[in-house]
């Protein structure tokens, strides 16, 4: 499995969740998808071009959501995924994937990113058009955390 | 802000003369030049430049240790890196200082040009963009619909119900836009219009849901792209692009529209309705 291409925002949640307070990150399996990602919960999408051009896609179930919300706005209690908390997740992935792309710097890939588009609902199916999809999964604090990148 | 006044700094007096008549001929105020550290540094804090362009090599030190001192007791003042030399070190040495671009030599005046536009143009380019976005996503968006599926086209613009987000028609894209500025457009509609929509493009009636998907990735992707071209025609220092759709897919999803200066828009074609959202936020790095 090529993951070179995963690993610039392995190392930026590794880096960046710990400074929101998140204090038991947990990496799972590295898997592999083609054109689809199926998910229920919140998305979140970036667009990225420069020297790769693709997306980065992060899942997270609902109340999950809300908990990471919780926790990057001081520990307020979040009951609603409401504006408030959807524009701290967006911020949230938007530094991830900043942290990235200076990640990728490192290895001279110069790439730029999109704001994120997010979504939320039931069985989502995202269509990224591409033939492979790199994911993986991570345990934040009990919350389940998964990001897909689809980069060529 | 007026015109830019700006010191040359370079060891070379043909650099001086060559880069002096580049930046006249783009319209700037050249008051000063230095062809040595010690010089630069004591005209810099008498003079007060808005920007300076500053070689690599000196007789008495170098770019990176002038650009730090001068940077020290002025603020305000944008420096650009202007040397033979160029390569990954030397760049990253030269952002840590604060000096806000590099470029080599010898130096395109048209880069050169676009790189002062973006330092100096930032909040003048943000305003353009937001002048102008609506308008060339309606007018992009326009002419591929006409063009492709002919028949009555109107778009309008759209009040959202719920400022935050908006319940999916059944499928949804979106497309990152990225450059000096950045943003992405959203654009929903029906399977059914989706299907409707390839069915007329390719004048075929056997077209099936993942043909449907396959247009709307590029239906996005081409009017995106075309209404990024026409800002970019507006300024080229916008230099925008646009990543890959992202399409979605599902009977239950809210699409958050998120705090960023937005536009809505109601497509109506005879072969269905639409509804896209672009929306806007200012870029801040002069790397970027």
């Amino acid at each position: 499995m090529e993951l070179k291409n995963i690993n610039p925002f392995v190392a930026a949640i590794n880096e960046i969740l710990p400074q929101f307070g998140f204090s038991n990150l947990t990496q799972k399996e590295f898997t592999e998808k083609s054109k689809k990602i199926i998910a229920s919960g919140v998305v979140l999408t970036l667009g990225i071009v420069g020297d790769k051009k693709g997306n980065v896609v992060y899942t997270i179930d609902k109340d999950g959501a809300k908990q990471f919300a919780s926790t990057m706005m001081m520990g307020m209690p979040v009951e609603e995924l409401d504006e408030m908390a959807q524009s701290a997740l967006s911020e949230l992935s938007n530094m991830l994937t900043a942290n990235a792309c200076i990640n990728f710097s490192k290895e001279s890939v110069n790439v730029d990113i999109s704001v994120p588009t997010l979504l939320f609902g039931e069985n989502i199916e995202l269509n990224l058009n591409k033939d492979q999809i790199t994911c993986v999964a991570f345990d934040v604090d009990g919350i389940q955390l998964e990001v897909c990148v689809a980069l060529v | 802000m007026g015109n830019p006044r700006v010191m040359i700094v370079d060891d070379s007096a043909f650099s001086i003369t060559f880069l002096k008549k580049m930046l006249e001929q783009v319209g700037l105020d050249v008051v000063a030049t230095a062809l040595n550290m010690s010089d630069a540094i004591e005209k810099a804090q008498e003079i007060k430049p808005d920007l300076i362009t500053m070689d690599m090599t000196l007789p008495d030190g170098d770019g990176i240790a002038c650009s730090k001192e001068i940077l020290k007791h002025l603020k305000n003042t944008k420096i650009v890196a202007v040397s033979s030399m160029m390569d990954e070190e030397i760049v990253e040495h030269a952002k840590q200082v604060g000096i806000s671009a590099y470029l080599q030599k010898p130096v395109d005046q048209d880069e050169l040009k676009a790189t002062i536009e973006k330092l100096f143009a930032g909040e003048d380019l943000y305003r353009l963009l937001q002048d102008h976005y609506e308008e060339a996503f309606k007018e992009s968006t326009f002419n591929f619909l006409k063009r492709e599926i002919g028949g009555e086209v109107a778009i309008q613009n759209y009040e959202l119900k719920f400022k935050s987000g908006r319940k999916s028609s059944g499928v949804s894209v979106s497309v990152g836009i990225i450059g000096r500025h950045n943003g992405r457009l959203i654009i929903d509609m029906s399977a059914d219009t989706a299907l409707n929509m390839v069915k007329k493009i390719l004048q075929d009636d056997n077209q099936t849901q993942e043909s449907a998907i396959q247009f709307l990735g590029e239906f996005a992707n081409v009017i995106a792209g075309n209404a990024c071209s026409l800002l970019n025609g507006l300024n080229r220092s916008f230099g925008l692009r646009v990543s890959p759709p992202t399409i979605i897919i599902g009977e239950d999803i809210t699409v958050s529209i998120g705090d960023m200066k937005n536009t809505s828009f109601a497509i109506k074609t005879d072969l269905g309705d639409a509804f896209m959202n672009v929306g806007i936020q200012k870029g801040d790095s002069s790397w970027s």
